[in-house]
């Protein structure tokens, strides 16, 4: 298997955190978790005045964003007061759901990937306001986001400690594959061998 | 000199950065309203964004076309030939128009501006081609989906205009500018308003592990657990005919004519054209490297055999396939 990039394995690592992230967000009281996400919210609208504006010009609607590996799921309101929350059992239907592995929603939110790339392989599942999901998509996907650095911008030099930050976890994680795979190997060459003496023994038997 | 001009597709300001800094010589994209055929939600460039575009691609040696390439509605021109007054003030390379009306307000108002016909023009012969370069000084034309490589040579053999073709994207096999079959389903007209599917007339239902595609409330294709999607096009639709469900235009599939480069090259095609205004900047930076690496490595070779160019179209592509269309037409 070949080695996977560094910048790569950082981004998973960050998944993971938002993960965590998103099932703390799931089990918080609404309270709380819309004070949390309001602060955020605003930190990112800052760092892209562009994409808010265009969800503040929207008509008002609400899509949900269901992390399918998750269990928590968001809606997003747009329109004159653009905001994110948790969803509750309480709430009425969205005018519009995006559903997908949350790693593929984050990719999607900063354009590391293709929206209709992952629609065509069915990872991503959208039903109701097509219009609305598209209007979303295309305000994030014509920035150039990065919601680690734009949240880490919030405490002033940490924002210029993430480029590095990442780099030095990206060689960390890649030297530690690399110590894994070699201390495994003398195993896998053991399994190897009993299984070629296994399919020895079947032959014989027959 | 390079072989081919590569002219890349830009619905964002990122997507637009994004496609220079892969690699783009040009970068077409449209005002957002309806004169242009990419008028999605969320997606096209105010006029200021429009001058940061140019900008940008001027810095680095590039250039922008500036697609005003559907047909004015009658009696109100004023939006289009607006649009053709603010390109020309702010710079633009050229501008993509269709319509022979904006053609001509275009070569009179702007005589310094230059004119490439659009697809949507479906100029698909030398005489056709002519008559425009001839009544309004055209000096490219973007030519449709619908012609051979011998069609190509032929034409080019046949006029002194430049020659624009598509190589990667969607997969429009209809006479582009007088298609209606999505004006039939949803009352909008890609050719008047830019909408061909319009967004607010599409809706997807799961059905069990299903996936049902609807259009204007017509359901027009319904994909089985695990098989690729594609976009929700009557084109591209699956309908029972003789008790059969077939897909009776064409399948979901993208263009891909990578394999062509030296047939293109050898008939005489001046630019390289990847489709995909409506795409996300992923997908830009991805299919404008692998044609860069492409264009660059035929340069130096004459061939185009680099094993690693798929690999980043792969994800790229409408119902998991490409095919090269019309070009090699292997069904005559």
């Amino acid at each position: 298997m070949p080695p996977i990039p560094p910048e790569l394995a950082v981004r998973r690592i960050e998944a993971a955190a938002a993960g965590v992230a998103v099932a703390l967000a799931g089990r918080t009281a609404p309270a709380l978790s819309g004070r949390v996400l309001d602060l955020v919210v605003g930190r990112v609208a800052r760092c892209h005045p562009r994409a808010f504006a265009a969800l503040a010009e929207l008509p008002p609607a609400t899509l949900r964003i269901e992390p399918a590996d998750r269990p928590a799921a968001f809606l997003l309101d747009v329109g004159p007061a653009v905001r994110l929350r948790v969803a509750g059992p309480d709430d009425p239907p969205p005018d519009a759901a995006v559903r997908g592995p949350l790693a593929d929603l984050m990719d999607l939110l900063e354009g590391r990937i293709d929206g209709d790339a992952l629609f065509f392989r069915r990872t991503l599942r959208i039903e109701g306001d097509t219009a609305l999901v598209l209007a979303v998509r295309n305000a994030f996907d014509g920035e150039d986001m990065d919601v680690v650095a734009d949240l880490a911008g919030a405490f002033g030099p940490l924002a210029r400690a993430v480029p590095p930050a990442r780099r030095a976890a990206g060689r960390a994680l890649v030297a530690l594959e690399e110590v894994r795979a070699a201390l495994l190997r003398p195993l896998a060459d053991r399994v190897a061998a009993v299984e070629r003496r296994l399919a020895a023994f079947d032959r014989e038997g027959r | 000199m390079a072989p081919f001009e590569l002219i890349c597709p830009a619905g964002t300001p990122a997507a637009l950065r994004a496609a220079v800094d892969a690699g783009a010589d040009a970068v077409y994209a449209g005002f957002r309203d309806e004169t242009n055929a990419r008028n999605f939600p969320g997606l096209n460039f105010s006029r200021e964004e429009m001058a940061e575009g140019i900008r940008y691609a001027r810095a680095r040696g590039r250039m922008l076309f500036v697609a005003i390439n559907t047909y004015p509605a009658a009696g109100r021109v004023e939006p289009w030939r607006r649009a053709v007054d603010d390109a020309a003030r702010l710079g633009a390379d050229a501008v993509i128009l269709a319509d022979l009306g904006l053609l001509d307000y275009a070569a009179r108002t702007h005589p310094g501006l230059r004119l490439h016909l659009s697809v949507q023009a479906s100029a698909s012969n030398a005489e056709a081609v002519r008559f425009y370069r001839e009544a309004f000084g055209v000096r490219r034309v973007v030519l449709p989906r619908v012609l051979t490589v011998a069609d190509i040579r032929g034409l080019v053999a046949g006029t002194d205009v430049e020659t624009e073709v598509f190589v990667f994207g969607g997969m429009c096999p209809m006479a582009e500018g007088r298609c209606t079959l999505s004006s039939y389903a949803t009352g909008r007209s890609p050719n008047r308003q830019g909408v061909c599917s319009p967004a607010e007339h599409v809706r997807y239902e799961e059905r069990g592990e299903d996936l049902v595609s609807r259009l204007g409330g017509f359901t027009i294709n319904r994909f089985a657990a695990g098989e690729p999607a594609g976009y929700p096009t009557l084109c591209k639709g699956r309908f029972a005919a003789a008790g059969k469900a077939s897909y009776l235009f064409e399948e979901p599939t993208s263009l891909n004519a990578l394999p062509l480069l030296p047939a293109l090259h050898e008939a005489g095609v001046k630019a390289l054209k990847i489709e995909g205004r409506q795409r996300g900047k992923a997908y830009v930076a991805a299919v404008v490297s692998a044609y860069r690496r492409a264009i660059d490595g035929f340069a130096r070779t004459g061939r185009v055999d680099d094993p690693g160019l798929d690999a980043g179209l792969d994800g790229a592509v409408e119902g998991g396939r490409d095919t090269a269309g019309a070009y090699r037409r292997s069904w005559r």
